[in-house]
């Protein structure tokens, strides 16, 4: 009991220090006699906010940013947030409202949800802050909803995955059964990826046969891969939502002994998938040039700051990234 | 402690796992055949050996939330020394084993020496590990691929891989340490009673940083059977696997108070919740359905398993 | 309590006449109960309690009484055999359900909740509230009362209860009992853990709610209460009722052979004894609360008693010279060896010293392992060979100890849980004396124990001071200290104020506990007993 007790102590007093640390330091002291600051800053000051960083696609997104801004650093500040849990959408509202109390002159934003951070961007923009969506686009229905504005520039995830499935379609026949792993199902990216890899199957005629969420991890899409190679054994292809649960899925179609027999294809085009997409186990997968996206988003938003640009979205470009057995 | 109640508690859940078994043979096609078989005997051996160093430290009265992690760190060193370094695998082996007992000692020491409940140790402990795993990785999966791959490769004659026999070893040697050494004895005791322990002129704090740095070892072995088994590291690893080792133990038999537990149990745990996994992929669950039968199934085993204990504790 | 008092006295009227004995009516009657867990445990008891006496109930420590009790108090049921309420069968399958019935039973493990306040305590199932707020102005007033109907008057009703110590705990728990609507208090060895002005307290109260027509039902080992308050004796023996006897004066030889089922072990007379050389030396040994140094020595061959007031200070001694507490100054070392590390039961055991402590459930025991488990802690070097254990050693160790001090147990794989108090403290002895330490430190050996357990324990203390052993033993009962000790010191506000060798009579003894607190504080012992509690 009194141990409990000390130890609700040693937390109480670790979130005092955590929360004393983090305050964000207050803008422009004005210190007495002095005039007040000028109401806007000659450098803008745009904040970038990510999903995880642990997460490598968004860790190129954020190191690209990085670059640019120091390359171009007289044009503007750059603060570069990430949350600790991908799917913790309450952490990711909490940032935007410290951004918004740092009065940036704009946000640029790969939404963790793509509706439930509209209401606190709605209430940023309202603030008067610029609002960017990179990456991940917000829903369409609840932005007229809310009447907020905010420019999209980001890829066509589902373009970008109808042209996978076409690859994979292309080295099957009609009436072939396929699998589809999805990444975690309320993420807006998950849902247009697998459309576009329904849509690529529905067009070759091939079956999907099973579909289930691998939560973006390659642990999990693994145990669904050999759980389906079970079930279906005259199945011809999984298609994987991220290159992560794509590598998953080639160790499970490994263990199944089925190489060459199960086509796997991926998304993102990360490093660790380069040998795959070598030696032939991986089929294709997808470039998105992630690292340019946050660039583009910075630059669109500097853009409009600066009245050079009308607002409009802006798609990215995706390349399809072939591997040694689809040539 | 291998008695009767243990050896019927052991039964039990095997009618369990075959109940469980059965139920999904009659609901998906192919669930008994030889490759869903094959398939869990790969999957089993990384939570396996997990569970057993989880059991020690929950017999213990202790508990170690940072297992996951600090596989994933593990595996981030294992997967960093073979891609970076070039080092071989007889090295590379030994380091993420080594890895996860500097993370268990680290963990024994802040309980026992400074005499911070386990929890919030462990709990501090997962977050720091995670973020070494992230440093070490660079945030990047890293592709081992055929440097490790053998390890995970079918045995000839025994059709598992060679991480199966691994995991069964280090969970009979657990067993045999918890049940018939000394220092199993000091485990039981120390989490029946630290107070009368230490009164009876015995070292509690030696046994307690001992289980936790074994816990941590075994996080490494774990590590290092995950990445063979999908011939990549991610840092992303073990997110949320020490609750599924909790529940194994629970469902295994071993109390969460302490004072009893048996490694053989928690075993059998980790084949129920591995048998649910696989089954409700296999039928194409959804999501949703997939975590509310888990859950369920998790409750009802420590329920039946309270029921049984109630009726037992009335009989004698 | 409020309602009673103000309707004290009609008792529940007799309907079916004059079948009963005596003038009063009987608030309960217990016909024929038996239950059996792997062994029976009560057998064919039947006994009354009438409406205004107080019913003694004795026996060796699982005899069955606390089962009886529990199954009276709604806690437990009855394989066969009714409880008849008023001429109805009473059912109560919960202490709830009973206490309903006007049936209150007073734990022997308190149920009390350490963090609350006593007020909290006393009123916890029905809080005085308004608007769903706990109304603290009536609460406490109400808690007061309660109060002062025990005694405890001085005592702040805001004061969390895990301040209080044990005795006063113990009236808390009475108080809360008086509270409901009660014809049938059921204490289970109430005075246990009681110092001699709450003991007092206690019987006050026991004989005004007599007064009201309350019947009691009382649990008890000491003998010297009987006379003071026993209406009337059972004596239970192996769970079956032995004897009943009508008043309090019934002779102790008698009743112990009643509860003993007829053999008793005798320690051996505590003349013509030589003391040996110095076994346990203690320099100079400070700490904690206490300020001044203390220095004491025990020969092999000789048992020292500690005697004091409650709060004297003898168990942060034992305490410290075991290693228990960390202590500031002064060594510790056995047999003219270097001195043991403090701090460091581990050490201490090491050197030769074992330690009964006083609260053995809490300090010595593990309550859900077996009694093989619990007997061989000490000694697990001895039963193994690099580490591996060796079962048959061990299970002969623990039947050795079993059989040598007459553990009675369904067998060295009974969790100790079920053992009665007298055999979980002859396990904790059998622990130590297997572990051939040399110096044993016993703090209240005997608390909680039945006569019969006792006279083996002190038997087998006597034998291994006979085989060159040194014995520092504390004890609240001046009797006990008399029956083995060698000389006695006495305590007092953590230092030793007198020393008695040979013979020494209890006013000597207690005078002296008392002067010194006297002189020290020049206040009344009224003070001095509630302080030595704190």
């Amino acid at each position: 009991m009194r141990r409990s007790a000390s130890g609700w102590l040693w937390i109480v007093g670790a979130l005092v220090l955590v929360g004393g640390c983090t305050k964000p330091p207050q803008e422009q002291p004005t210190a007495d006699g002095k005039p007040a600051p000028p109401p806007k800053p000659a450098k803008p000051r745009v904040a970038l906010v990510m999903k995880s960083l642990a997460n490598e696609f968004f860790g190129t997104m954020a190191e690209g940013a990085k670059a640019h801004q120091a390359a171009a650093a007289g044009r503007y500040d750059l603060v570069v947030n990430g949350m600790r849990n991908e799917t913790d959408v309450s952490e990711q509202v909490t940032l935007i409202e410290q951004m918004v109390a740092r009065k940036v002159a704009a946000i640029v934003i790969a939404p963790a949800d793509s509706k439930a951070v509209i209401p606190a961007l709605k209430r940023a923009a309202d603030a008067g802050v610029l609002v960017v969506n990179i990456d991940n686009r917000l829903d369409p229905a609840v932005l007229r909803e809310t009447g907020l504005e905010a420019v999209f520039v980001g890829p066509d995830n589902r373009e970008g995955a109808r042209k996978a499935g076409e690859a994979v379609a292309r080295q099957l026949s009609a009436g072939d059964g396929v699998a589809l792993i999805e990444g975690i199902p309320t993420a807006f990216n998950s849902q247009q990826r697998s459309l576009g890899l329904e849509d690529a199957a529905m067009a070759a005629g091939l079956v999907i046969v099973d579909r289930q969420s691998g939560q973006w991890e390659m642990e999990k899409a693994n145990a669904i891969a050999a759980a389906v190679l079970t079930e279906h054994p005259a199945l011809k292809a999984i298609l994987c939502a991220n290159d992560s649960m794509a590598l998953g899925a080639v160790a499970a179609v490994s263990a199944a002994g089925k190489s060459g027999q199960v086509l796997v294809s991926g998304f993102d085009n990360v490093p660790a998938v380069q040998p795959l997409l070598a030696d032939g186990r991986l089929l294709v997968t997808v470039d998105q040039h992630g690292d340019r996206l946050a660039v583009e988003g910075i630059e669109t938003a500097l853009a409009i700051l600066n009245q050079e640009k009308s607002p409009a979205d802006r798609t990215t470009p995706v390349d399809l990234v072939e591997g040694q057995a689809a040539r | 402690m291998i008695n009767k109640t243990r050896l019927s508690e052991w039964g039990g859940l095997v009618l369990v796992w075959l109940a469980i078994v059965a139920l999904f043979g009659l609901l998906a096609e192919h669930f008994l055949s030889a490759a869903t078989f094959t398939t869990l005997a790969g999957r089993l051996p990384a939570l396996a050996v997990i569970a057993a160093g989880m059991t020690l430290v929950v017999v213990s009265g202790g508990i170690d939330l940072s297992v996951g992690s600090v596989m994933a760190l593990c595996g981030a060193v294992l997967g960093l020394a073979v891609t970076q370094w070039k080092w071989p695998l007889l090295a590379a082996v030994p380091l993420a084993i080594l890895t996860g007992a500097a993370a268990g000692l680290t963990n024994g020491l802040l309980t026992a020496g400074l005499r911070i409940p386990s929890f919030l140790v462990t709990l501090g402990l997962l977050e720091v590990c995670r973020g070494l795993s992230y440093a070490v990785s660079g945030s990047r999966t890293l592709f081992i691929g055929a440097g490790i791959e053998p390890l995970a490769r079918p045995l000839p004659f025994l059709g598992v891989p060679a991480t199966v026999p691994a995991a069964l070893l280090v969970v009979v040697t657990a067993q045999i340490l918890l049940s018939k050494t000394v220092f199993g004895r000091h485990l039981v005791a120390i989490g029946t009673n630290e107070n009368a322990v230490r009164l009876a002129g015995i070292d509690t704090r030696r046994a307690k940083v001992t289980v936790f740095l074994l816990s941590g070892a075994l996080a490494g072995v774990a590590a290092v059977f995950a990445v063979a088994r999908l011939g990549s590291a991610d840092p992303n690893a073990g997110t949320g696997l020490e609750l599924a080792a909790i529940a194994a133990v629970v469902i295994g038999g071993t109390s969460l108070a302490g004072g009893t537990g048996s490694v053989i149990g928690s075993l059998l745990g980790v084949l129920v919740i591995a048998t649910l996994e696989a089954g409700l992929a296999q039928l194409g669950a959804s999501e949703p359905l997939k975590r509310m039968v888990t859950g369920g199934v998790i409750i009802a085993a420590v329920a039946a398993d309270g029921l049984r204990r109630r009726l037992s504790a009335d009989r004698d | 309590m409020t309602g009673r008092s103000s309707s004290p006295g009609p008792q529940p009227i007799d309907h079916s006449g004059a079948a009963r004995p005596g003038p009063m009516p009987a608030v309960i009657q217990v016909e024929g109960i038996s239950k059996a867990y792997s062994v029976p445990v009560l057998s064919n008891v039947s006994l009354e309690v009438l409406a205004g006496e107080v019913h003694v109930l004795m026996g060796a420590n699982g005899a069955g009484k606390s089962t009886l009790a529990a199954i009276i108090g709604g806690l437990n049921t009855a394989d066969s055999g009714r409880i008849l309420r008023h001429d109805r069968p009473l059912r109560a399958r919960s202490r709830r359900e009973a206490q309903s019935q006007g049936i209150v039973m007073v734990l022997q493990e308190l149920n009390l909740i350490p963090t609350l306040s006593v007020a909290e305590n006393l009123f916890l199932d029905c809080l005085p509230h308004s608007l769903g707020f706990v109304d603290r102005k009536t609460l406490h007033s109400r808690a007061r009362r309660a109060l002062a109907r025990v005694g405890l008057d001085q005592l702040e009703v805001a004061t969390p209860l895990g301040r209080l110590g044990i005795g006063q705990r113990q009236l808390v728990e009475i108080a809360r009992a008086l509270e409901r609507k009660c014809e049938l208090l059921i204490l289970d060895e109430p005075t246990a853990a009681l110092s001699v002005r709450e003991v007092e307290i206690l019987f006050a109260n026991i004989r005004r709610l007599q007064a009201l027509s309350v019947g009691i039902l009382y649990i008890t080992h000491r003998l010297d209460e009987l006379p003071r308050i026993a209406s009337r004796v059972s004596v239970l023996c192996d769970g079956r009722c032995v004897a009943e006897y009508a008043g309090g004066e019934v002779a102790h030889e008698r009743l112990i052979r009643d509860m003993a089922g007829g053999v008793v072990e005798r320690p051996s007379p505590s003349t013509a004894r030589l003391a040996g050389p110095m076994l346990l030396s203690v320099e100079g040994i400070s700490g904690g609360s206490r300020r001044e140094a203390l220095s004491l020595g025990v020969r092999a061959g000789e048992i020292v008693g500690l005697a004091g007031l409650v709060g004297a200070g003898r168990t942060e001694l034992l305490r410290s010279i075991f290693g228990a507490d960390r202590r500031q100054s002064g060594t510790v070392s056995v047999a003219g060896g270097p001195p043991i590390r403090p701090g460091s039961p581990r050490a201490a055991v090491a050197a030769g010293i074992g330690m009964l402590p006083e609260d053995r459930r809490h300090d010595g025991l593990l309550l859900s392992q077996s009694v093989r488990v619990n007997a061989t802690l000490a000694t697990l070097s001895r039963h193994s060979r690099h580490g591996w254990l060796d079962r048959r050693s061990e299970r002969a160790a623990a039947e050795g100890i079993c059989t040598r001090l007459d553990v009675r147990c369904a067998g060295i794989e009974q969790p100790v849980r079920r053992l009665s108090g007298g055999n979980q403290q002859k396990v904790v002895l059998g622990r130590w004396l297997d572990a051939g330490c040399r110096v044993l430190l016993c703090d209240e050996p005997t608390r909680g124990v039945d006569a019969a357990a006792k006279a083996t324990i002190h038997a087998r203390l006597r034998a291994f001071v006979a085989d060159g052993g040194a014995v520092l033993l504390a004890s609240g009962e001046l009797s006990e200290l008399r029956a083995v000790c060698d000389r006695v010191l006495v305590m007092a506000e953590g230092i030793f104020v007198a020393e008695f060798g040979g013979e020494w009579s209890d006013e000597e003894v207690t005078a002296a506990a008392f002067t010194r607190a006297f002189s020290a504080e020049g206040a009344g012992s009224d003070r001095l007993w509630e302080e030595g509690k704190q």
